[in-house]
């Protein structure tokens, strides 16, 4: 047992708990503490892979709803126990890692879906709910939830909220602190609380935008109303080659200025002629950019005119519709074992965001940073949620397995010293900490770092709302 | 853990992979996080790494229902059911199999059926012995039919003397040997089973499989472990549907809105979906879950009900809800198995029948 008590006391917490949850959804064995050590983060996987074990929870719990879970939080602040909320285990930051054992709260019994509202367009439902599972109940009435990440059957609705995610067809329909209207909290405290019945007013602060990105160290989201979309009349696709990234981030600035499509993804050079020729199939030299328009049909028709007219304007090369069908087809192929970087070989994703002006130069720069400090790691990006004003950078650094140290300690520190260099990079010319898969404990000492005096609005709301700091330990920088 | 290295590579590749996270029946109804082929695999790649020791992951083994949802969307071709079973194999190789499970490989071993159940209800002692005769087809009925859900053994015997179809059932049957194949793979004792059960077989032209995992057993598994049947195999929704296409049967199609749950053996092993839907269709008004033919979703099973009963309620129950999101009344079921889960399912207004029922009226 990590946490320092004796037997009899842990004995005495166990009981309490299978009585908040009931027995057979409160746990100390084996396989749910392994199970629950190991999320996608690197440094988890590599330790796993060596044979040995992460920090393990001493008991994982399993609420219904948000009665259950202030139960559990009330007895977790009795005893001073450190409480780590799971979601499905798909993020990369390590943010749902129990580092300081205590109870491991998995969200996924909570995984109801309570109101398919296709009046007010969204799902209530359980945060636990798997987003897959969301969209297929979208999909019986006819909607969509628009939101598809590459881990959208990996994931579950907290799990996304936790970590401020986003999918392919963020440029259109949002991320996810666009896809909310109402949450159900439960306050460290047990209190069990809700956001404002709508998401836009002026009742002071939203309260969503304070827990969403909050990683659990803050509370637990335990229901949420999710946005879903009419179905669109048409979808197209357009590839594009462009000879260099500056006449693509010009061309899609000046585009976004008139409308928005749906999908928005280039690739850098290297990306192009690694990943996009053996998924996509495109084998030619350039930046492979992909845009995606969808709707009404006859908007579609005029949003596809206005593409080509722009496009063409900075030198595209109009690929024709072939490639990106494809690659929509194949999307989800390119995070397949056999498809994805994966152990022994080492990686990180060090997305990104900034204002266009900036984001080809921090692209630059932390290219050029990872592989002048790190001659051995391979560097590849693109670029795939845009806005008006901006975009962000998806920019990945790969370490051939015979380059990695065989001691996970050694292995640790390399990986490390990259992150830091990579992001470090990133901030000198004006981005942030991360783009949308969340800081966790991976990039935590880097949150001061970014917000300098700022970082005091957090850490005192932290200090608030949970005096004793039993929210996700060692999470966020906080 | 002596593990061919075709499974340890399979093990490695999913233990870190999520994509099917969202698809297995069990992890879904208990929402548990070890009830998930990534789960399953990282605690049998740690016990290959020494990190744990294999009894302590055999629980967990044991909750994978063999149904292949996790294997039918990897678009790379992992395969969680074969480590699983390869697991249990290796698990009952080294004594490390839980003691529940122990018990049921025994009764498989000496009764037969995992139940060790040995007496027939007396109505279906009655209905086979009017076919006991010799004859070209054996319709063969399964242990869940004979021992667990007997009235259904009854009607699926009932609907081939409608059609006039002159037929065998034994009254000893032999096991199939698809029970100890789920329990402990392919084990010596398994392929013996299988070899005692095909010799009877090939005594018949044609073999009418009532329960698809006996399906499943007898026209792939035997051929994996090199088992011959010279019988001619057949399905029993495939015979009836031809019954049908024959006029043997006669089609009174009603109003009925039903929809209908593709047993995964059917579905996924054996690639059969069109043969149930012609028969649903001739006695009702067919409408489809959003999950359905190869992506169905396992409803549940009577040989996991012996050690995870409120597990197989929960699945079933999910299943049902499933029907209801899209305002479904009547489920209809091709697997005697899977009527019996759905059907344990208490307060649930949705009608749950077998083909047989919509067939008989």
């Amino acid at each position: 047992m990590q946490y320092q008590m004796n037997e009899f006391l842990f004995s005495m917490i166990l009981t309490e708990l299978e009585d908040a949850v009931g027995k057979e959804n409160c746990s100390t064995r084996t396989i749910d503490k392994v199970t629950h050590s190991v999320d996608y983060y690197w440094l988890s996987r590599m330790w796993a892979d060596r044979g040995c074990r992460m920090p393990e929870a001493d008991i994982v719990v399993s609420p219904l709803n948000a009665t259950e879970v202030s139960k559990v939080l009330k007895i977790a602040n009795y005893y001073k126990l450190p409480v780590t909320t799971w979601g499905a285990g798909g993020g990369t930051q390590g943010g749902a890692i129990p580092v300081a054992g205590g109870i491991l709260l998995d969200t996924k019994r909570m995984n109801q879906i309570f109101e398919v509202n296709t009046e007010g367009m969204y799902i209530e439902c359980g945060t636990g709910a798997i987003y897959k599972h969301i969209e297929y109940a979208a999909n019986e009435v006819g909607k969509a939830t628009m939101h598809y990440p590459s881990s959208l059957t990996c994931s579950t609705v907290g799990g996304f909220l936790a970590h401020r995610g986003i999918g392919v067809v963020s440029t259109k329909y949002g991320k996810i602190d666009d896809m909310v209207l109402q949450m159900e909290v439960v306050l460290p405290n047990g209190d069990i609380i809700n956001t404002s019945s709508a998401p836009k007013h002026a009742a002071g602060p939203d309260l969503n935008q304070i827990f969403i990105g909050s990683e659990g160290t803050l509370g637990v989201i335990t229901k949420a109303q999710i946005r879903i979309f009419d179905q669109p009349e048409e979808r197209r696709f357009r590839g594009f080659l462009f000879q260099d990234m500056t006449g693509a981030f010009k061309a899609s600035r000046e585009l976004l200025q008139k409308f928005k499509p749906s999908v928005m993804r280039l690739y850098d050079e290297a990306e192009t002629a690694s990943l996009i020729k053996k998924i996509v199939g495109v084998e030619r030299k350039g930046a492979f950019m992909n845009v995606a328009y969808e709707g009404v049909k006859e908007m579609v028709e005029v949003e596809e005119k206005i593409l080509l007219d722009t496009f063409a304007k900075y030198g595209a090369e109009d690929l024709g519709s072939e490639y990106g069908k494809k690659w929509w087809d194949e999307k989800i192929t390119f995070f397949y074992p056999g498809h994805m970087m994966d152990i022994p070989q080492m990686f990180g994703t060090m997305d990104t965001i900034a204002p266009y002006g900036k984001i080809e130069e921090i692209y630059w720069a932390m290219k050029e940073a990872i592989e002048t400090n790190f001659p051995q790691a391979k560097f590849i990006a693109h670029f795939s949620h845009w806005y008006e004003w901006g975009a962000m950078v998806y920019d990945r650094f790969i370490i051939e397995g015979k380059d990695v140290p065989e001691d996970p300690v050694e292995a640790l520190r390399l990986h490390q010293a990259v992150w830091t260099c990579g992001v470090r990079a990133a901030l000198a010319h004006g981005g942030v900490v991360n783009d949308h898969h969340g800081v966790g404990i991976k990039l935590g000492r880097l949150m001061k770092e970014q917000y300098g005096p700022a970082m005091q609005v957090f850490e005192n709301l932290k200090k608030t709302l949970d005096p004793n700091g039993i929210m996700n330990p060692f999470k966020l920088g906080l | 853990m002596n593990m061919s290295e075709k499974c340890k590579q399979h093990v490695d590749s999913c233990r870190f992979c999520w994509m099917c996270h969202h698809i297995c029946p069990v992890g879904n109804a208990t929402g548990h996080e070890r009830s998930t082929p990534r789960a399953r695999a990282l605690g049998i790649s740690m016990v290959n790494r020494g990190a744990i020791d294999l009894s302590e992951i055999m629980d967990n083994v044991y909750e994978c229902a063999g149904c292949g949802a996790c294997v039918d969307v990897c678009v790379t071709g992992w395969d969680p059911v074969m480590f699983a079973k390869e697991t249990r194999l290796q698990a009952a190789l080294e004594g490390k199999l839980p003691e529940y499970i122990n018990a049921l490989v025994d009764n498989c071993l000496d009764k037969g059926n995992a139940y060790a159940a040995t007496a027939l209800c007396d109505k279906l002692t009655a209905a086979i012995e009017k076919h006991s005769a010799k004859t070209d087809t054996l319709l063969f009925l399964g242990v869940d039919a004979r021992y667990k859900v007997c009235k259904q053994a009854v009607k699926a015997i009932e609907v081939l003397e409608k059609a006039g179809v002159e037929f065998t059932v034994l009254a000893d049957e032999p096991a199939s040997g698809a029970q100890l194949d789920y329990l402990i793979g392919a084990a010596d004792e398994t392929k013996q089973q299988m070899s005692a059960a095909a010799a009877v077989l090939n005594g018949f032209k044609t073999v009418v499989m009532y329960d698809p995992q006996d399906a499943t057993a007898i026209k792939r598994t035997y051929k994996e472990y090199g088992i011959d049947v010279t019988a001619s195999a057949v399905t029993y929704t495939s015979f009836v549907a031809g019954l049908l296409k024959d006029g043997k049967l006669e089609a009174k199609r009603s109003d009925k809105d039903v929809v209908f749950q593709d047993p995964f053996q059917l579905a996924r092993d054996l690639e059969e979906t069109d043969e149930a839907r012609e028969i649903v269709m001739s006695y009702a008004v067919l409408g489809e879950m959003l999950l359905n033919r190869n992506e169905t979703v396992w409803a549940g099973n009577l040989l996991m009900a012996e050690y995870m009963p409120e597990v197989i309620k929960k699945v079933a129950a999910r299943r049902i809800f499933n029907a209801t999101s899209i305002n479904a009344k009547t489920i209809v079921t091709a697997s005697v198995s899977e009527y019996a889960a759905l059907k344990s399912v208490e307060q649930s207004d949705v009608e749950i029948l077998s083909l047989e029922d919509l067939i008989l009226g």
